[in-house]
């Protein structure tokens, strides 16, 4: 085993590494492109009365997409998780479907001579979703230029984010779109990423002192000491403080709910999950008293049919759209009765996707997206826990979970569960920004999850965190 | 609508379902291979200690479970034996409590290092620390992987 010491040395492209076959890989996506074609049949059978799939070459070009991205992470030769890609290829079939399916000029784009509409947006950001993803996935070999600039990426972040209040262009209310030249994006879904980068760099580095070096609030009640929650503190105190000055709730959520799992995972303290729980009760009061429109998605959520033209509008529809749905709903493109050429949701494609599900493929549909989603988090989890140091670990549960939060804000506040918050669900709805971000997740977790790779070198710095334990500290 | 074309409908309607399902039975059966294999793999352990160079015994690359008292030195009754002209008999001692682990350098004649640095007191450990013993490399990792 002298390798050990050699690989870490060696140089980052090591001529070609040997392919390893990704058998249990290939017949998942066999086995979900085949779902795809049949689900694709059926919408075309409806729509034509013959039997030939709605678009053919999309879906086709999808599944090329995943053959070729299959093919380089076998020629990549690495000892990569075989779950996680068709588990995200399943939420992003059917979120290419539900596209296709609905209005195609909910979006439309003109790109040099040719006008793309929903459907073919969807699977243009898919394929570049599917480039970045296995980009990642071959290409992350050190985890160093994450762990070691961990401030300036949280910089860049929230710079972004800074940006876009700034010049941002407004939508629905909401601030949260940047556009330089024909490109937008939305800034907050690549800061999420970068969040939990942040959160876990700090986390992995400060473990030992937040864990274990603690102050006493109230009898068994304990908490970290101040100066080293600090930074952190400060950190997501920005980000909460610009995303909810720009109205965006659900990401707001999304952060808050992603540091404080991370940070119970870190510690393994029950007091932090407490306190952490606790102040966000005391936060929710006060946006609720400072803010209006944190009321009226409170009243909305409790009783829609208060307002049920205006506030409730869109939940009343998505309600009736899952009541219409049932167990196994009315079949892909047999639903959604359109209101003048609408769909009653006017953000269908964006915030409500489930309900289109909901409407078309019913309950099973919708349990299967869900189960998709835990399918996910439990890969990512599983990464985590056979990681060998801490950042690694933290890295890999922080993002599953990210995804999994992500999902489980969207559905509940689809359902009605929860306020509704504006958020995408990850992998299925419409949107470059959305896609490129859980992208980015994917192939992230992917990287981490190599069984064969070198160990990580140790943390550069000799700084080191010195203590005794003294009678008078609770543990 | 005739009937034929509406039966068709109801078939691939019930297709599509059925194989996104079982798409995630296939799924869900990968995960249940790997939690059995997870499960028939050595028990987790409150750390391990890699060898990452060394001049002698231990050879690079060998891999110590950790106890949660684990001493190191080059006599023959510590939990680590290190071969080293550089190491103290009783060079040092790692000790897991509750939630991380610790070293403490026991007197040892040339000193242990974390990260580089020299340990004073009782010091914190995390997972992928490396510590300097003589001039062998150790490094903590996690108990599973």
């Amino acid at each position: 085993m002298t390798g050990l010491v050699a690989d870490a040395a060696a140089p980052a492209l090591p001529g070609f590494p040997r392919p390893r076959a990704r058998p249990r890989e290939l017949g998942l996506l066999i086995a979900i492109v085949a779902a795809l074609s049949v689900g694709s049949l059926s919408l075309g059978l409806l729509r034509t009365g013959r039997l030939e799939p709605a678009d053919g070459p999309g879906l086709l070009l999808y599944a090329v997409g995943l053959l070729v991205a299959h093919v380089v992470l076998v020629v990549a030769g690495r000892r990569l998780d075989e779950v996680l890609l068709p588990a995200a290829a399943f939420l992003g079939g059917i979120g290419l479907l539900v596209m296709e399916r609905l209005p195609q000029d909910l979006v439309v784009q003109e790109i040099g001579p040719w006008t793309l509409g929903l459907g073919e947006l969807q699977l243009l950001w898919l394929g570049m979703a599917l480039v970045v993803a296995t980009t990642i996935a071959v290409g992350f070999r050190s985890d160093r230029w994450l762990r070691l600039y961990k401030y300036t990426w949280a910089a860049a972040g929230l710079f972004l984010l800074a940006l876009t209040f700034v010049f941002g262009t407004d939508a629905n209310g909401s601030r949260l779109t940047l556009q330089v030249g024909p490109f937008g994006g939305q800034p907050s879904e690549l800061l999420k990423v970068i969040l939990v980068v942040f959160f876990a760099a700090y986390l992995a580095e400060n473990r030992v002192l937040l864990a274990d070096a603690r102050v006493r609030v109230v009898g068994p009640v304990t908490m970290p000491p101040l100066p080293y929650l600090a930074p952190i503190g400060a950190m997501l105190a920005l980000a909460l403080g610009i995303v909810v000055i720009q109205r965006d709730l659900g990401a707001a959520l999304l952060f808050y709910a992603v540091f404080l799992a991370l940070l119970f995972l870190a510690t393994g303290r029950l007091s932090d999950a407490v306190i952490g729980l606790l102040l966000f009760a005391v936060g929710f009061l006060a946006l609720a008293a400072l803010f209006p429109h944190v009321q009226q998605r409170v009243a909305t959520w409790l009783d829609p049919w208060a307002d049920p033209l205006g506030g409730g509008f869109q939940l009343i529809q998505a309600l009736h759209a899952f009541a219409r749905g049932g167990l196994v709903g009315t079949g892909l493109g047999a639903g959604l009765p359109e209101i003048a050429g609408r769909p009653p949701i006017p953000a269908i494609h964006t915030d409500f996707p489930l309900a289109a599900i909901g409407e078309e493929l019913g309950m099973t549909g919708v349990v299967a997206v869900l189960a998709a989603y835990l399918v996910l988090v439990e890969r990512g989890l599983r990464i985590a826990a056979s990681s060998r140091d801490d950042f690694r670990a933290l890295l890999a549960a922080g993002l599953s979970l990210v995804v999994g939060v992500q999902a489980a804000i969207i559905v509940g506040g689809n359902l009605k569960l929860i306020p509704l918050t504006g958020i995408t669900l990850p992998l299925v709805s419409y949107g470059g920004s959305s896609l490129l971000a859980n992208a980015i997740v994917i192939g992230l977790l992917l990287a981490l999850s190599d069984r064969g790779a070198p160990p990580p070198e140790p943390p550069r710095r000799g700084r080191l965190v010195r203590f005794r334990r003294r009678p008078g500290v609770a543990s | 609508m005739d009937a034929g074309l509406n039966a068709a409908l109801w078939v691939l309607r019930f297709a599509f379902l059925a194989l996104l399902w079982l798409a995630l039975a296939l799924m869900a059966r990968a995960l249940i291979r790997d939690v059995r294999a997870a499960s028939r793999a050595p028990a987790a352990t409150l750390g391990r200690l890699v060898v990452m160079t060394s001049s002698g015994q231990p050879p690079p690359g060998a891999v110590f479970a950790l106890d949660a008292v684990t001493t190191v030195g080059r006599d023959l009754g510590s939990s680590v034996v290190v071969d080293d002209p550089y190491a103290s008999a009783q060079h040092a001692v790692l000790t897991f409590r509750g939630r991380a682990w610790y070293v403490e350098d026991l007197r040892s004649t040339n000193g242990t290092h974390v990260n580089g640095a020299p340990v004073a007191g009782v010091t914190a450990l995390a997972y992928g620390d490396e510590i300097r013993i003589g001039d062998v490399r150790l490094r903590l990792e996690r108990g599973r992987g």
